[in-house]
């Protein structure tokens, strides 16, 4: 077992244990949930195997759902944007670049990185309330949830990464 | 045939990623199976320790507010049952009805109390999971209730956890309620939106009652006792086809900070459901034999 595996299981317990006993519980304005688990399936090193990036996707999907009661919504979401990533971080890498990049401020740029991050989130947020909200449809409120949380997450994924960066 | 197998090998996440999806969307739609769902829920053993070492840490700091909550409430009722026993005594001369009837009352129900560890409000399905399961006598369709009023159902059980539908949950929750001091009765639904408003619909238009009358359970379903607080009525409409009253509730226990339950456990339930199903399995004869 590599270095890097043991680095992502940490990644995945503290994710995990931080959004169900802390983030779960904030809904700003009644719209907006941080949804910061998503920053794993965003920082996944270019060259890793797609196989890997939907398991370990899927696998922390499951863990938050089966805190939160809600099966199958988190971890199909989470397995969409695990299919996408690599395929568009292929499009943000600048030319001869490390084989293994990871997307982050330092190596993509302020600017590269947070559209890149805009993008995956905000597939995201839409699958993630479309499916929540399956049994009424109320689309305005769909589009409001969405827009918001995809804000707040954004802030939060711009916090850990000023801390990594230094 | 060697083309296909390439095509897979250099393509089989995608392969994988179907599969992930559909057991995703599986997961989702058969969410309410009871069988399947026990072990990935939050009843789960793993799941529900954890949960319970948070509670016990952040209900520390509302142990204060607790307190002084539950030590009025005592007072009050202290205060009241003084007062109905003076009265009854005046009237009947006996001094020890109270306690021959509170003995009877209590020896058909027993209470298991039980502490909340997990809990939501905001969603129009939401779920409460207590630390209290089949190894302490808790079994599904028993009713649940706090120090001020009705809680809700329990859906599930596992050996240690149980998760209860409280009253606010839009599509299972059905707690027969009635007007104190009258007979007539509805069943309690909650429509979304804040946890502290309840409806309570199809009550007659030729029922008396007044604003800030309470609302209890009636006793007419094996799962709650008669009695057990739902609320205050608040304000009243008229139902959509204008035939009754709908009647908004202001809920009187506070779901946003539940801690201590009790589970009421019934030991004449199982009495009252076999002859309920006997009574309708021979009328089903009777009208075939017809």
């Amino acid at each position: 077992m590599s270095v890097e595996f043991f680095k992502r299981l940490g990644w995945f317990v503290a994710l995990c244990l931080v959004q169900v006993l802390i983030l779960n519980h904030i809904h700003l304005f009644d719209v907006a949930i941080p949804l910061l688990y998503v920053y794993f399936t965003i920082t996944f090193r270019r060259g890793t195997p797609k196989w890997m990036i939907l398991l370990w996707s899927f696998a922390l999907g499951l863990a938050i759902d089966v805190f939160s009661n809600t099966p199958g919504l988190v971890s199909g979401s989470l397995t969409l944007i695990a299919v996408i990533q690599p395929y568009l971080l292929e499009l943000f890498v600048p030319r001869d670049s490390a084989e293994n990049l990871e997307a982050s401020i330092s190596t993509l740029g302020l600017g590269k990185f947070v559209i890149f991050c805009v993008i995956l989130l905000m597939i995201y947020c839409l699958a993630f309330f479309a499916l929540e909200a399956f049994s009424f449809y109320n689309w305005q409120y769909w589009l409001t949830c969405a827009g918001a949380s995809l804000l707040l997450t954004l802030v939060l994924v711009m916090a850990i990464e000023s801390v990594r960066a230094k | 045939m060697s083309n296909l197998l390439d095509f897979l090998r250099k393509y089989h996440h995608w392969l994988l990623f179907v599969l992930l999806e559909v057991v995703s969307v599986v997961l989702l739609f058969n969410y309410n199976s009871y069988q399947g769902s026990v072990w990935l829920s939050s009843a789960n053993v793993a799941v529900g320790k954890m949960y319970e070492l948070e509670s016990d840490v952040t209900s520390f700091f509302s142990m204060t507010r607790a307190n002084e909550e539950l030590t009025l409430r005592n007072f009050y009722l202290e205060r009241q049952v003084d007062q109905l026993r003076r009265l009854y005594t005046e009237v009947t001369h006996d001094t020890t009805v109270i306690e021959r009837q509170e003995l009877q009352f209590l020896s058909q129900y027993k209470l298991i109390p039980a502490k909340v560890v997990a809990n939501t409000v905001h969603k129009p399905d939401n779920l409460i999971t207590i630390d209290k399961g089949a190894a302490d006598g808790v079994e599904v369709n028993m009713g649940v209730a706090c120090g001020n009023g009705v809680v809700g159902v329990v859906y599930l059980v596992s050996e240690h956890y149980a998760v209860v539908i409280p009253a606010l949950n839009t599509s299972m929750s059905r707690i027969s309620c009635s007007i104190r001091n009258s007979n007539y009765f509805g069943y309690l639904h909650w429509n979304g939106g804040d946890p502290a408003i309840a409806f309570l619909e199809d009550v007659p238009r030729h029922a008396r009652f007044k604003k800030g009358e309470w609302v209890v359970t009636s006793g007419y379903s094996s799962i709650f006792p008669s009695g057990v607080l739902v609320g205050q009525i608040e304000k009243v409409f008229n139902s959509a086809d204008g035939l009754s009253y709908k009647l908004q509730l202001r809920l009187s226990t506070d779901f946003s900070c539940l801690r201590d339950v009790c589970v009421i456990s019934d030991k004449r339930v199982g009495e009252q459901v076999k002859l309920l199903e006997a009574a309708r399995d021979s009328m089903a004869l009777t009208n075939r034999d017809r």
